[in-house]
This record gives C-alpha cells, sequence and structure tokens, in this order.
C-alpha cells in the first residue's frame, strides 16, 4: 500500500508520455506495467512519424515530451515526406532499432525520481463518490492516487487471431487484463470493438538482399542525405544507419488469397471490430481492389542487431501455413523463413465522447483515458494523449484551469478535439486534412508555437527554454533580414532560390546548422506564400470568436428551444464545451448550431418565447 | 426563436371569405389536439377524413412525423372558408392545448428539422410572396430542389478534386500519383464553368424574383405619361399638351411578359423657375439614379432640342432604351445642334451600355453577357402613345434590356441575392486555385486551401461537409495503406 498524486496504468507510448509528463509537472507517480521488457514497445511497425504523425511528434517535442528525443537517439534511417510540397505538409518519419527505442525511454523514466515503476496487474480502478482513490492490483496490493490514468492499449477484451486460432491476449505473447476490463465496463462507459493486424516478421539472415536488388525484384529504399531530426533539442544530426528494401505483390499472391478466404477470419465472419481503411489488411487490398494489379510491400529491419525483417503492407490473419505460402510467392522472399504470423487482434475501446477535451472521463473525477484504448491507432497518437492526460491530471489534482490546445493551434488540438467530440467509428489515424488551417501547422514552427505553452505549463526546463528563446530571436532575426533587404524582395520571384542566394553570398542568415536545410526551406517559403499564410492567418482568427466561445459546464441544453431532440441528445452525450466544438458533432445542423449560439448568453426559461428573431422565411 | 417543443396552430388560408380554408396544427401534441376536437378523433395517416368540428363540417388530414411539412405531426383541417369558422377551429385548438404559430414559424420548424434545407425555406417565402406566374415557377423549383441540386453537383466536381489532392499530400508514398498538376488545373476549370453557368441565369433570375424599376424621362411635352399609361395599362398619369403637367412621380407596377416592374412617370425636363416644377425635376434626376432602366422618350415629330442633346449625354452611363414617340406624326427628328443625329448619338449609346455587365449582389465580380441577342439599343423604338404602334417593340426590348436578351421562358435555378454573393466568392476562391494549380510550381496544399475556402461557400448556400467525409471518399476510391 502506498500513495502516488498520479497513477499510470501501461507504459506505452502513451504511458510513458504520460507518466513523465506528470512527473515533470512535480507529481508523484507510480508507473504501473506488467513487465519493464515492453517499455515503449513497437509491436508493430518499427517507425515513428510519416504524414501528420510526424507534426504530431515534433509537438510533443515542442511541448516538453519524450518521443522526439527517443527517436532521433535510436532511429536507423530519416526521411522527410512530401519534400517536393510545401514545407506544411513536410512530416519527418524515422525507421527504429525498437530495442534501443525502448531501452532509453526505460532510462529516461528510470532518471526521474518522482517515477515509481509499479510491476504487475492492475486489477480494480477504486472509485468513491464519483471520484478515483487509487487502484487494486490482481495480486491485492492496493494504491491510493487521486487521479489514475488508463492507457491499456488494445488489452481491453483482446482476442488474437491467426486462421481458425483463436487466443484471448493483448499483444502478442502478452496476458489480457480481464480484472481491469471488468472493473472499467462497470462505470458503465460506451465502448466498442475495433481491430488491427501485424503482418509476419522474417528471418534476417533467410534473404538474399544483394541478390534480391541485383534480380531487380527489390529495389533499396535509403534516408535522407541531410537527415532533419524530430527534436528542437537535438543538436546533431541523426546517422542513417540501414537500408529498407521495397518489392510489389504478384498475381500468385492474389490467388493464394483468393484460394484462403475463406480461412481468414476478417472473411469469414469471425472478426467483428472494425479495422482502420488507410491501413487495409492483405486480404481487404485483394478483394476490395481487385483492380489493382500489384501492391507495395516494405522490407524494414526491426533494429541493428535484431533478426527480425518486418514485411510493411502485408498484414493478415491467414493460417500460419498460408502465411508462409504468400511470403514466399514474394518475389526475392522464396527462401525466407518466416518468426512468427502475422495476426489481427480485436480490442474493445472506450468512446472517446465520454471525455473532456482534457481527456478526463465526465462520469468520474480522476479517471483519464489516453491512448489506444480511446480508439486511436499509432504510437504518435498515443503519445500525443498521454502527454495531454499527464499534464491534465497534475493540474486537475492542483485545481489547476485546463491545459487544451485549439485545432488552429495544434495537431494535438485537433486530435483530442476530434475524438471528444466526434467519437469513433474505426481506429482514428491523424492525416493532414484534418486541419482546418494546415498552412499554420508546420514541423518547423512547432516550437514557436507551442515551446511558450509548455513553459506555461511548466513542463519545458530552463536550458530547454534558454535554448528555444535563442533560437526564437534568431528566427525573427532573419525573417527582418528578408523583409528589409533587397535580396529578400528578390526572392519573391519565381525560381529565385534562397539557397542560392545564401551560397552567392548576397544574403547572410543566422541559421542553426542542425536542422538540416529546414530552417532555409521554411524561411524561404514564408517570404513566396506571405499571401496564402496571410489569409489563413486572418481566416483563423475570423473562426477564433465562434470556435472559442465557451458553453458553461451546466449548461441545460435541453431547454434550449429549437434544438430537435436528437441534437439535445448528442450535445448532452459530448457536452461540447465552446460553440466550435458543437457545431462539429455530428449530425448538428447549422440551423442548430446558430440557436444555440443565441441561448448561449440568454437567461433559459423554460417554454416562454422570449423576443422572436426574424425567421428564415415566411408563410 | 420560439420553444420548437410545442404544438402551434394557424390559418393557412389568406385572411378573407373564400371556398375553403385551412388550419394546421404541428406538433408532437397535434394528435392530442386534433382528437380533443373533431367528432372522429382516428385518424389514418395521409388520408382525408370527413368529420365534424364544433363548428362545421370539415376534411381533416394527419401527416405523421416526420414525412411532413413540418418534420413533425400534422394535422390539416380544411373548414369553409369564413373568417369566423376558421378563427373559432384555431381557438379550439388553443383551447386544446397548441399555441398560436408566429409569422413563418412553420417553415422555421421545417428547417430546424432538417426538411428544408436553408434554399428550400426560403423558397417557400419566395413562393407565397410571388406575384408573377414566372416568379411564382422559380419560387417551387428551388423549392422543389433544382438549386440545391445543381450546387451539389458542382459541390460533387469540386470535391473530387479535393479528394486527389488531398490523398496525393496525406499518402505521398504510395507509389503512383493521385493527380497531375495540369488535369488539377483542368478540373478546376471545368467546376469553374459550371458556376459560371448558374451565375448566368443570376441576373435574369433576380430579376424575376425582385423585379425592376424602369423610369420614364425626357424633356417636356414629348408624351412620357402617355407612355406611361399605355404600358400601365390605364389613363393613370394625366396627359395634357400643357407643358409641365407632370410635377411629380407617378409609379405603377406592370407585368411585363413576367417581369414584376415599377413603371415611374417622371417631370419633364426643362430650365424652370416655377418652384413645384424644379422640385419635380429634381425629382426625376433623382429617380433616375436609382433606375434598373432608363426610357428616354423624344418627340420624333419635332428637331432635336438642346435640352434632348443633355439628357442624351446625362443618360449615356445608365442601361437606357431610346423611345421615339409619336410615331404616328410626319418624322422630323433629324439633327440636334449639340450632339449631331440621334443615329449617331444612339450609336454612342449602344457602344457605352452596360447592360449585362451590372455588378450581381454588391459583389465586385462581374457577371458578362457580352453579346446582347436581339436587342440593338443604337437605335431609337419608334412607338406611338396615341395609336399603341410599336409597345410590342418597346417591350420586347425592355424585357431584354433587363434580362440580358435570354428567354424568360427558360426556368431560373437561381434567383436569391445571397446565394449569387455566395456563389460569386466561391468562384473568386476557385479562380485563384486555378491559376496556382496552372503555373505548377504551387503545391497542394495552397491550391487546396483556395478549393476549400470556395467549398465552404457551397457549405453556406446548402448544408456542411466535414474532413472525415473527404477521408471517407479517399478510402472508398484508392488502395491505401502500407
Amino acid at each position: 500500500m502506498s500513495r502516488f498524486d498520479v497513477i499510470v496504468i501501461g507504459a506505452g507510448h502513451a504511458g510513458v508520455e504520460a507518466a513523465y509528463a506528470a512527473a515533470r509537472l512535480g507529481c508523484s507517480v507510480g508507473l504501473c506495467t506488467m513487465s519493464r521488457d515492453t517499455v515503449a514497445h513497437m509491436p508493430c511497425n518499427p517507425a515513428i512519424g510519416g504524414t501528420a504523425k510526424g507534426h504530431l511528434v515534433r509537438e510533443i517535442d515542442a511541448l516538453g515530451g519524450l518521443m522526439g528525443r527517443a527517436i532521433d537517439a535510436t532511429g536507423l534511417q530519416f526521411k522527410l515526406l512530401n519534400r517536393s510540397r510545401g514545407p506544411a505538409v513536410w512530416s519527418p518519419r524515422a525507421q527504429a532499432d525498437k530495442r534501443l527505442y525502448a531501452a532509453w525511454v526505460r532510462e529516461a523514466i528510470d532518471r526521474e525520481p518522482n517515477i515509481t515503476w509499479l510491476v504487475g496487474k492492475a486489477g480494480r480502478v477504486l472509485v468513491e463518490h464519483g471520484r478515483i482513490t487509487g487502484l487494486a492490483m490482481e495480486d491485492g496490493d492496493r494504491h491510493d492516487c487521486a487521479a489514475l490514468i488508463v492507457t491499456t492499449g488494445t488489452f481491453l477484451n483482446g482476442l488474437i487471431h491467426i486462421g481458425d486460432e483463436q487466443h484471448p491476449a493483448g499483444r502478442h505473447g502478452e496476458p489480457p487484463s480481464r480484472e481491469l476490463a471488468d472493473s472499467i465496463k462497470s462505470f458503465g462507459f460506451e465502448t466498442g470493438r475495433l481491430k488491427t493486424g501485424t503482418p509476419p516478421r522474417l528471418h534476417r539472415e533467410s534473404i538474399d538482399f544483394d541478390g534480391a536488388v541485383r534480380a531487380g525484384a527489390f529495389a533499396e529504399e535509403c534516408g535522407d542525405a541531410v537527415p532533419v531530426p524530430f527534436s528542437f533539442d537535438t543538436t546533431e544530426a541523426p546517422r542513417n544507419q540501414i537500408r529498407c528494401w521495397l518489392l510489389h505483390t504478384t498475381d500468385r499472391v492474389r490467388e493464394i488469397v483468393r484460394a484462403n478466404l475463406a480461412r481468414s477470419p476478417l472473411y469469414n465472419g469471425r472478426i467483428q471490430g472494425i479495422g482502420p481503411r488507410y491501413c487495409p489488411s492483405l486480404e481487404d487490398k485483394i478483394m476490395r481492389f481487385p483492380d489493382r494489379e500489384r501492391h507495395q510491400i516494405y522490407l524494414e529491419p526491426e533494429g541493428l542487431d535484431v533478426d527480425e525483417i518486418y514485411v510493411n503492407g502485408f498484414s493478415m490473419s491467414l493460417p500460419r501455413a498460408v502465411q508462409e505460402a504468400l511470403v514466399r510467392a514474394l518475389p526475392g522472399l522464396e527462401q525466407a523463413s518466416m518468426i512468427r504470423p502475422g495476426y489481427a487482434v480485436e480490442y474493445d475501446f472506450v468512446q472517446p465522447t465520454e471525455l473532456k477535451s482534457t481527456l478526463q472521463t465526465q462520469r468520474i473525477d480522476g479517471l483519464f483515458f489516453a491512448g489506444q484504448i480511446n480508439g486511436t491507432s499509432g504510437y504518435e497518437e498515443a503519445a500525443a494523449q498521454g502527454l495531454v492526460a499527464g499534464i491534465n491530471a497534475a493540474r486537475a489534482i492542483r485545481d489547476e484551469a485546463p491545459f487544451t490546445l485549439a485545432r488552429d493551434e495544434a495537431y494535438i488540438g485537433i486530435l483530442v478535439d476530434d475524438l471528444v467530440t466526434r467519437g469513433c467509428l474505426e481506429p482514428y489515424r491523424m492525416f493532414t486534412s484534418r486541419a482546418e488551417h494546415r498552412l499554420l501547422l508546420r514541423i518547423d514552427n512547432a516550437d514557436l508555437r507551442l515551446t511558450p505553452l509548455g513553459r506555461e505549463a511548466g513542463l519545458v526546463d530552463d536550458r530547454r527554454w534558454t535554448r528555444f528563446a535563442a533560437r526564437r530571436a534568431r528566427h525573427e532575426r532573419n525573417q527582418r533580414t528578408l523583409d528589409t533587404t533587397r535580396a529578400g524582395v528578390l526572392l519573391r520571384r519565381p525560381g529565385i532560390r534562397l539557397r542560392d542566394l545564401l551560397d552567392r553570398g548576397e544574403l547572410a542568415l543566422d541559421l542553426e546548422p542542425s536542422s538540416g536545410d529546414l530552417e532555409v526551406a521554411t524561411l524561404e517559403n514564408d517570404v513566396k506564400y506571405a499571401g496564402y499564410l496571410k489569409q489563413e492567418t486572418l481566416r483563423a482568427q475570423r473562426l477564433r470568436k465562434q470556435e472559442r466561445r465557451r458553453i458553461p459546464d451546466d449548461f441545460a441544453f435541453a431547454r434550449v428551444p429549437g434544438l430537435s431532440r436528437e441534437a439535445v441528445q448528442r450535445l448532452s452525450q459530448v457536452r461540447p464545451e465552446t460553440l466550435g466544438q458543437a457545431s462539429r458533432i455530428p449530425g448538428m445542423t447549422p440551423a442548430a448550431v446558430a440557436v444555440l449560439g443565441v441561448f448561449l448568453d440568454r437567461p433559459l426559461t423554460p417554454l416562454t418565447p422570449p423576443a422572436p428573431l426574424t425567421p428564415p422565411a415566411s408563410n | 426563436m420560439f420553444a420548437t417543443d410545442d404544438s402551434i396552430v394557424a390559418i393557412a388560408t389568406p385572411p378573407g371569405r373564400g371556398g375553403i380554408g385551412v388550419v394546421r396544427i404541428s406538433g408532437a401534441g397535434a394528435r392530442g389536439i386534433a382528437g380533443v376536437m373533431l367528432a372522429r378523433p382516428a385518424l389514418e395517416p395521409r388520408r382525408a377524413t370527413y368529420t365534424r368540428v364544433r363548428v362545421d363540417e370539415v376534411v381533416a388530414t394527419y401527416f405523421p412525423a416526420p414525412h411532413s411539412y413540418t418534420g413533425e405531426d400534422v394535422i390539416e383541417i380544411s373548414a369553409h372558408g369564413s373568417p369566423v369558422v376558421l378563427r373559432a377551429i384555431v381557438q379550439q385548438a388553443i383551447d386544446a392545448g397548441a399555441r398560436l404559430a408566429e409569422p413563418g414559424e412553420f417553415t422555421l420548424r421545417a428547417f430546424l428539422n432538417g426538411t428544408r434545407d436553408l434554399i428550400q425555406a426560403e423558397a417557400v417565402g419566395d413562393l407565397i410572396a410571388a406575384a408573377t406566374p414566372l416568379q411564382a415557377r422559380v419560387a417551387f423549383d428551388q423549392l422543389d430542389g433544382t438549386l440545391t441540386r445543381r450546387i451539389r453537383d458542382i459541390d460533387a466536381e469540386l470535391f473530387e478534386v479535393i479528394t486527389r489532392l488531398e490523398a496525393s499530400l496525406d499518402f505521398p508514398d504510395e507509389g503512383y500519383h493521385f493527380i497531375e498538376p495540369a488535369e488539377t488545373a483542368r478540373c478546376i476549370g471545368a467546376v469553374v464553368g459550371s458556376v459560371d453557368a448558374l451565375l448566368a441565369e443570376a441576373r435574369r433570375g433576380r430579376m424575376i424574383r425582385e423585379g425592376a424599376t424602369v423610369v420614364i424621362a425626357g424633356r417636356t411635352n414629348v408624351g412620357k405619361s402617355s407612355v406611361f399609361n399605355v404600358l400601365a395599362g390605364s389613363d393613370r398619369a394625366i396627359v395634357t399638351p400643357v407643358p409641365g403637367t407632370t410635377r411629380d412621380l407617378l409609379t405603377e407596377q406592370v407585368d411585363v411578359d413576367g417581369l414584376a416592374l415599377t413603371v415611374v412617370d417622371t417631370a419633364g425636363w426643362r430650365a424652370t423657375t416655377d418652384l413645384v416644377e424644379r422640385e419635380g425635376v429634381a425629382r426625376a434626376n433623382q429617380a433616375r439614379g436609382v433606375a434598373d432602366l432608363v426610357l428616354l422618350v423624344l418627340d420624333q415629330s419635332e428637331p432635336l432640342t438642346p435640352e434632348d442633346g443633355q439628357l442624351l449625354q446625362d443618360t449615356a452611363s445608365h442601361t437606357r432604351l431610346i423611345v421615339a414617340n409619336k410615331c404616328d406624326l410626319p418624322g422630323r427628328l433629324k439633327s440636334a445642334p449639340t450632339t449631331g443625329t440621334v443615329m449617331e448619338a444612339g450609336a454612342v449609346v449602344g457602344a457605352t451600355s452596360v447592360v449585362g455587365t451590372t455588378s450581381v449582389a454588391g459583389a465586385t465580380s462581374v457577371v458578362r453577357t457580352t453579346s446582347v441577342v436581339g436587342a440593338d439599343f443604337s437605335r431609337p423604338i419608334s412607338v406611338s402613345a396615341k395609336t399603341g404602334a410599336g409597345f410590342d417593340d418597346l417591350r420586347r426590348a425592355i424585357v431584354c434590356a433587363l434580362t440580358g436578351g435570354e428567354s424568360l421562358k427558360d426556368s431560373v435555378a437561381i434567383s436569391n441575392t445571397r446565394h449569387v454573393a455566395l456563389l460569386v466568392d466561391a468562384r473568386e476562391s476557385l479562380l485563384s486555385a486555378q491559376r496556382a494549380a496552372d503555373a505548377g510550381a504551387t503545391p497542394e496544399e495552397f491550391v487546396l486551401t483556395d478549393l476549400q475556402a470556395a467549398r465552404a461557400r457551397f457549405d453556406d448556400l446548402v448544408g456542411t461537409r466535414t474532413s472525415e467525409d473527404v477521408l471517407r471518399h479517399i478510402f472508398e476510391r484508392f488502395c491505401i495503406g502500407k
């Protein structure tokens, strides 16, 4: 029996960020995990980042989180996606050494004096008078806490499918947490069932990579010549240490999948959960897009000294023998041997409309949910929620105002708002198209947008703040130089590149060498697309007023005249905190939002019609 | 804003006596209220039932939610069209628990319940206010969803481009391009074309919906008031041979080939010391300022006077027609001392006429109807107010000048100023996107900001779509994901 300010259940990507953030804000934290070997584990693809996900990592880093520094320290191959486009959609992605990554994070947690490991199985969530009081472990131990953050990933009623085989489990080889699941369910949260999957892993030694490249079966994939780091704190550019390989599926693969479809739990009705559309299983790719002749497959090493090769794009839940045949039907993998088959996993999630934008549940004070349990997929989405929950748990304990980010401030703000407003119908992944003000939310300005907020929240230490202040001053100086010099004016013309001006010595800027070419490119784009940026900023400002109009906590939606029963029901369920959030609730009509807006400022008196407004039409 | 959780009642037919009159009750309690009122309270859905209320024999029809006008339970009671009877029925409904509806409240409920979109709700108002059959038809088409469908079709076209651009941005690793820049520009161009086609109808539509003001101008004693009377179809204006008879503005509502026109007769223009007449002339000048069309009347039995010349100059910047009156008399209209021949003056007028370039809805953008079919503004139209000769030509010319020469027989999808303004905005954004895509150097995300802005305008017109819809569309069409 011990006492913590905050207990975090689960030490995956959400859990470690939550624990770290709460600890940095001065809370005593108990971090509960079944095994210290699976801290910050990557059960699926060994990579961090990607379009929009890379944005999330930069933002986590700008706020003082772990993920960016962890991947910079342990990444094996770095790429900036969308380089041919503008900086708003550039996104870093890196292959990780999954062992080194986990070890780096474990050490970072170990170094935090406020964090105590609680190794064991979490059992019951203890609640009194609608408020969290502690956690009972399955072995009987009890720990008191004021806030509890649940980050159990796919562990809630997890069910693994490999062909006909079915076994209850969380991730591969780990036991599920039934008691905890029942305990959480007993509070009456609305839950749903989702599905995700992972591909088979191959023995590195069984593949002749160079031979396959020579034979034209594989194409080599290398990292960027000048890698761009994830963290604003990284001063030394990370190094590329590995290659990956690209290959394509064959007709034979199609034939095998079709012949064995009845043995896939996805297609024989055994899997009920809804899978992500953006990451379709091999079965889905073949059956839903019959016209597509071939599909891309990437072979990715899971680490420097790791035997496993991850077969990206080849996730499936067919029987083991069929998977072996499919792997060998791929060009260059005729001799490959499988370490373990791919599988599909079904799991329960809690509809995130149960949450406030602090990620605290509406039903129970002090209970927070973060990560896959909220219906998201991806390490980055999980980590971002962990950070938000960790900060807010600490603030809730001290009765401080919630820490929330707006949709025009950060992808993290979009993530949380989408979740708590719209809920999930499938595993939620971040995309840049989810951002209304995409041009403003860039990876290069994540620190300018968020580090001051991280500092205010107490997550950014003095060393980092000093570094940031210098970087911001330098950036402003560079902008002034571009605004005021002849070369800056020249840059506005098409075809004139900032790099050339710098190289020819027509212009001198104070650049950070470790930022790669990111800083040059963003300074250039700020000049070249100034018109677009200005417009976008104005648009965001215009929307901000309605967006941020607050709806009181105790607002009685049922007493607003003019709202349909259905609208009242949705509003009461989601409990939007702003008018902007209310407008994004599925099924809310513009008319309903307008009505709500009118009554936000008026006392609600039931059934007496107030001064009539002009109706939209007369008859 | 009114309460919407109660039941409302109102007389749905116009005030006054009629063959029948209808009382409409809407709300969750409508059936219960009718049950109290009707002698045979059991009503089958959507079937007319003959029954009685306290004061009359009636036919009652029950429209269950949501398939009713308001989207709620609706009872319509048809009684004999006496105001006394109808008021008594309404009172009976109020006694049974209904509330007297505010003006427009039935339609407001339809809008709030989603059975009508904003365009349709607006169209209900237009339909009821229609003064000409043409107005009614345009309003009905909109109520029927014609405009909504047109906008949705255009939006779908745009949505397709947006989806492919978004897919390019969010899935750069898929090994193929979702759309090439040249095709982007071409697709956006097609959307602009569709918007233009709709906007081309706007001027005509707005003219039909809102009508136009036609001001008759001219020096004294050319017969303006006679022309006015013929157009108005009555002897509204006093006509005498005495110059300066008309001193104030006279207006008359006239239906000219379906257009609701307000025709204004003005005092004749001359230098005068008469105080009253001077005020009349000032008002005439003012009226010309707000006119959609000026009819400049000349007397073709007299040579052009300096006053005529002055007026030809003063009205040159207006949309105008030159009307040569008194064609029953020998023509003596040849040359004017200051402005040359009328033909020449008219030719100048024709060249500078701004027909078809009137800015719509106060927006700066222009719906240009460059060639005006069948209208030759350089030639005066000969009429005789005395014999009525030439007035068919004049009416045709008036309609032509106001609508840009297009036939009013074709239906018009768009007539409301709000709709036009939003479309013009959308068009601007589309053009900006097209320019950017055409140049090829601007990355997709910038093109997309303009396209999203255009889509937001369409949303303002009919409804909303979310980023979730974009993603759904992407996943339906492309196999994406490693």
